[in-house]
């Protein structure tokens, strides 16, 4: 019995450490000038009791992209940038729900739900350039809209925060 | 069946009222479409409201104004970043206001085309002095001047936004509104429509009702009707059969008269006249029969009474009474029956003469040459009940397929001219049929024209004991023709009063009380008791016949029913009712009433016999025989 557990769990023993790989980095404090702050239920620290980044270090994590139109432009945009919730695991985030604030000081809430559910991005680049903060940037909070019919909806419209500032988990 | 025109018309108006209603509900239908496309028009890409694009842009211009006045006015340091961000937060709502989708409309207004290239030429100046760091702040300070200039056309946009926005709303209500009034509309009209409908409904239904009321209180008239002719009818029925019964009782004694008047000396010419006036007399007594008959089966009084029959006798008698009719008319008759057939069976013998006298007759008097011929044919049965069949086979005339399906109805007649000649009720086929059924067969014909007819007589019999009273052998109960009387319609009823054989000497004379009202009656009867040797005393009702016998004792009183004072059946209870000897005296009941309660009642009163008028001879000199010699044993 033994025996035949250890054989199961071997392949996961061996591959723990390759997942476990990026939080054991360890989150190094930002280098250039710092784009997103994230407060609150966090245990992922680098600057007080806030973790920041800067475009290197959210470049950094593995990249997502995919095109979508959205309201706020007429033709559809490819969208790139890290999974919402692999910058969550980045600072170890608990909380239940992600307020989103703006650079305009718009505010947001997310359900953490969200970020499980749907490949939720902070987008760093609209069709392969960075995002001038003129053009909403430097980071956008993108839901696949097109890729579910659900997702077309103000509920979702209006958490798809542009010119993003900070986190705070709640 | 064609449908009525009114029923069409229905239909009609049916097919028109769906037909409306369905393209009614079709633009209902088609408006509800539009209304939904008009409330959710863009809705789904539009996240953000005009008026709330148009003010945060509003609210950015201002955050930056204040800013740059606050640098100027040297409230803060100087801090490009600051301005920067501010600057390009502006510019990012700049933008999202010209190409946000859901501004194009907005865009067309005055204030905006000559709003929008005059921030686009200030962002550009501002987008100038902030490229140096550190910015020039005389340069600051005339941007300063620009933005509080435009300012007001800032506010302007923010106005007109507002505008468009209540106009627009006002205008999608207006037509909401206006499609609103027509789903009433058209809601009223189908309501109307269906009101309509229902009314048109229920008016049918009223008429499809008074229509079956109608129906049925014809229905109801009709049933009356045939019930009310049903009872003439029966009426009529009940006056045939008084009529012939009344008839006959004159009949008896032109009949008796007649046979006593042959037995005079006469000339051969009167002789000739008296057989003449009897043959009228024996036809118009069958016809009288006929009628009777008909009248018992229809008041379903008619009984059949079976008796042991010894049927070679039976038929010996049929072609004794049918073959003179044959050689009358020159054609031949023969008679066939097998070997097996049981000499005695259980029948009513007089009926089934009846029927077979009339299906001979019958053919005899449609066959003008050739010949009729009476098979019988024996099937053995269960239980000792033959299937006995009687063809009567001619080479007549015959009939077509439209006589044959009359031939059995009341008075119908082959040919009006054939029955003129031949004479008869036209009651002779519908009589025996009748009575084959009542007797648990039936009759069934086959014909072709020009070849002839085959009539055919199916009964079930059964076997009858041979019995040992000898008085109940049907032969006793038939003389045959004694001179060849060719007459057609003369028929075993009132065959033996052709003959009057004389009656036997007896050692003493018997007394016999007559009891008839009826002098022609009293004549005739006194006339053949006498001949039998009887002394006779004769009595006008009941009440005398009592006087009568308390002075004297009679071997056999007569006695008539239907008499004045007493009548037959009140004195046979009142004689049986005596005291001694005379209470045991013989009664024979004499009555021209032939149904069956007549003879019933008869025997309930007390009386020992039952004699049907007009009297036959042969079973009236029978019968008081029997009564004479049991009174006085030789």
């Amino acid at each position: 019995m033994a025996h035949v557990l250890s054989r199961l769990l071997t392949p996961c023993l061996i591959a723990l450490p390759l997942i476990s790989a990026f939080p054991a980095w360890a989150l190094q404090p930002a280098k250039d000038k710092v784009v997103l702050t994230i407060s609150g239920k966090i245990s992922e620290k680098n600057a007080g009791n806030t973790a920041v980044f800067d475009l290197a270090m959210l470049e950094k994590l593995p990249q997502k992209s995919f095109t979508t139109k959205t309201p706020w432009d007429t033709h559809p945009i490819k969208f790139s940038g890290p999974l919402f919730r692999d910058v969550l695991t980045a600072v170890k985030a608990t909380g239940s729900t992600i307020k989103a604030i703006a650079l305009d000081d718009y505010t947001t809430s997310i359900p953490m739900g969200d970020t499980k559910k749907y490949d939720v991005i902070l987008a760093t680049r609209m069709n392969g350039e960075l995002i001038p903060i003129r053009s909403k940037g430097p980071l956008f909070i993108v839901y696949p809209f097109d890729s579910q019919a659900e997702l077309r909806s103000v509920q979702y419209f209006e958490r798809a925060a542009w010119q993003l500032k900070s986190l705070a988990v709640e | 069946m064609m449908a009525r025109p009114d029923n069409r018309r229905f239909l009609f108006r049916l097919a028109l009222g769906t037909v409306v209603m369905a393209v009614v509900m079709a633009v209902l239908l088609v408006m509800q479409l539009t209304q939904k496309q008009v409330i959710g028009q863009g809705a789904e890409m539009r996240a953000d409201s005009i008026t709330a694009l148009v003010f945060q842009f509003e609210r950015e211009f201002l955050r930056f104004r204040h800013v740059l006045d606050s640098t100027v006015n040297g409230r803060i340091k100087p801090d490009p970043e600051v301005l920067n961000l501010r600057h390009e937060i502006l510019i990012s709502r700049l933008v999202l206001l010209r190409e946000n989708p859901s501004t194009t409309i907005l865009l067309e207004r005055p204030e905006y085309i000559s709003t929008l290239p005059q921030l686009d030429k200030l962002i550009n100046q501002t987008d100038g002095i902030l490229a140096k760091t550190p910015p020039d702040v005389k340069a600051l300070a005339v941007l300063l001047d620009e933005f509080v200039a435009i300012g007001p056309q800032v506010q302007a946009l923010s106005l007109a936004a507002d505008t468009l926005v209540s106009g627009e709303v006002e205008r999608q209500k207006t037509t909401l509104l206006a499609q609103n009034d027509q789903i009433v509309w058209l809601i009223l009209a189908q309501l109307i429509l269906l009101l309509a409908a229902a009314a048109g409904l229920l008016a049918r239904q009223r008429r499809q009702e008074q229509e079956r009321i109608a129906l049925e209180k014809l229905t109801l008239d009709l049933r009356d009707a045939k019930f009310e002719a049903e009872a003439a009818d029966r009426g009529k029925t009940q006056f045939l059969a008084n009529m012939s019964h009344e008839l006959r009782t004159p009949f008896n004694g032109i009949l008796g008269m007649l046979s006593l008047l042959e037995d005079t000396a006469l000339k051969p010419q009167q002789a000739d006249y008296i057989k003449t006036v009897r043959n009228s007399a024996n036809h118009l007594l069958a016809l009288l029969n006929d009628i009777l008959d008909v009248s018992a089966l229809e008041a379903g009084k008619m009984t059949i009474k079976t008796t042991p029959v010894h049927m070679p006798d039976l038929l010996r008698d049929v072609e004794a009474l049918m073959r003179p009719l044959a050689t009358g008319k020159n054609i031949g008759f023969s008679m066939a029956s097998p070997v097996s057939l049981p000499p005695w069976v259980m029948v009513d013998g007089t009926r089934l003469k009846q029927i077979l006298f009339n299906l001979i007759s019958n053919g005899i008097k449609f066959t003008p040459q050739g010949g009729v011929t009476l098979t019988v044919r024996v099937a053995p049965g269960l239980d000792g009940v033959y299937g006995l069949t009687f063809v009567v086979q001619d080479t007549g005339i015959g009939m077509d397929a439209h006589a044959l399906s009359r031939l059995f109805e009341r008075f119908y007649q082959v040919d009006g001219g054939v029955a003129r000649k031949h004479g008869g009720t036209g009651l002779g086929l519908e009589i025996s049929r009748s009575l084959a059924r009542l007797m648990g067969g039936d009759i069934e014909v086959n014909s072709a024209a020009g070849i002839g007819s085959i009539f055919t007589l199916h009964l079930p019999l059964p076997v009858g004991a041979t019995p040992s009273d000898s008085r109940l052998a049907p032969t006793a109960a038939l003389t045959p023709l004694a001179d060849g009387e060719p007459a057609v319609t003369q028929i075993a009823k009132t065959i033996d009063l052709v003959s009057l054989p004389e009656g036997p000497a007896t050692p003493r004379s018997p007394r016999v009380l007559v009891v008839e009202d009826h002098p022609v009656n009293q004549k005739f009867v006194g006339v053949l008791l006498n001949r039998m040797g009887c002394e006779v005393t004769f009595c006008e009702d009941g009440q005398m016949a009592l006087n009568a016998l308390q002075r004297q004792t009679f071997d056999v009183i007569l006695m008539d029913i239907n008499m004045p004072v007493m009548d037959g059946l009140t004195a046979t209870r009142a004689i049986r009712a005596l005291t001694g000897a005379v209470s045991h005296t013989p009664i024979v009941v004499m009555t021209a009433d032939v149904m069956n309660e007549a003879r019933e009642n008869a025997m309930v009163a007390g009386a020992n016999d039952f004699l049907v008028k007009p009297v036959q001879i042969g079973q009236f000199k029978e019968t008081m025989q029997t009564y004479l010699d049991s009174a006085q044993p030789a």
